[in-house]
């Protein structure tokens, strides 16, 4: 199987163009932070796509990202420690990293 | 092709006062192109008299406006480039 | 103790009103209440049908229309700068609401704060 190069990316390991996504992306940014990703990461991943394309911006925090999966897909999966334990470490930088999406722009 | 005396560059919000003085400023033989958020003045109904109005077409679409440009050229860059050549003098407010 | 954000420049020129829409969704992520309000040349963020591919720009259309999920409360648009810079209700989004932007309305925020 020929595999396509892998698209740009910036110093904190965010994609350039988010258009340039695909899954073998997603899949090759989570091996970096040790994750594998189960459906339940696809999930969020789907979503957050879906979000960019509707608003052209990333949630811009971590209480922000809850709230916006909180507003999709209800209360058991938009909590903090839910999210955290899918993505960990700043649950809205490592989703959005993998997601191909910019860089949320009030975490740290 | 009519003469075209000046070129007047506007890029300033009809609030802004240099739109208003701009427009008081348009002569007979005058052309005016719009920009950034000069084309906001086709939404406001702002007279142009007789000038001949031009406004920058992905200035105008990124506002929502191609609908509202009846009497408007929408031009592209080199258009725009070639309005300046084409004019004795360009003043940019 | 709820806060309004007034928005009185255009979209697309300049940074401000982006820097006070990240400070109203900032507000919102602490369940602070606070609302949105476009007066004058303002008015022209909630104009649908924006298509910003030839200026290279996230869409403001697109952006704001992530205010109600992040709990903004309310985005209101002044009407006589509307009918001033031809918007018509149809040509709003959904989630605005048109108002008068007078003392009246300023009084119900114990905060308000122009953007820029």
């Amino acid at each position: 199987m020929v595999k396509s190069p892998s698209p740009e990316r910036n110093n904190e390991g965010f994609l350039e163009d988010a258009w340039a996504w695909s899954r073998d992306t997603a899949e090759e940014i989570a091996s970096e932070d040790g994750l594998e990703l189960s459906e339940n990461h696809w999930e969020i991943i789907m979503f957050l796509r879906d979000f960019y394309k509707e608003h052209e911006i990333s949630p811009p925090s971590n209480r922000l990202f809850v709230k916006a999966v909180k507003d999709a897909m209800g209360e058991e999966k938009g909590n903090s420690i839910y999210l955290m334990q899918l993505f960990p470490g700043t649950p809205a930088k490592t989703a959005c990293r993998i997601a191909g999406l910019p860089r949320p722009t009030n975490c740290l | 092709m009519n003469e075209l005396h000046t070129l007047h560059i506007l890029n300033k919000t009809p609030d802004h006062p240099r739109f208003g003085e701009c427009l008081g400023m348009l002569g007979p033989d005058d052309a005016i192109v719009l920009i950034e958020n000069g084309v906001l003045g086709l939404a406001a109904a702002e007279g142009f008299h007789s000038a001949r109005v031009y406004a920058l077409r992905d200035d105008v679409a990124a506002r929502g406006l191609s609908g509202s440009t009846q009497a408007t050229s929408l031009v592209d860059y080199s258009e725009w480039v070639g309005l300046t050549l084409q004019a004795e003098r360009v003043i940019s407010w | 103790m709820a806060m309004l954000i007034i928005i009185d420049q255009p979209p697309y020129g300049g940074w401000t009103g982006r820097e006070a829409l990240d400070m109203a969704f900032s507000l919102a992520a602490f369940d602070q209440p606070v609302s949105l309000l476009f007066i004058g040349a303002g008015v022209n963020w909630l104009r649908t049908g924006q298509n910003t591919s030839g200026i290279e720009q996230k869409s403001v259309e697109k952006n704001l229309a992530a205010a109600p999920v992040f709990g903004i409360e309310d985005i209101l648009a002044d009407r006589i700068s509307c009918e001033r810079y031809g918007i018509a209700p149809p040509e709003l989004a959904d989630s605005v609401v048109l108002t008068d932007a007078n003392a009246e309305l300023l009084a119900q925020y114990s905060q308000a704060a122009f953007a820029g």
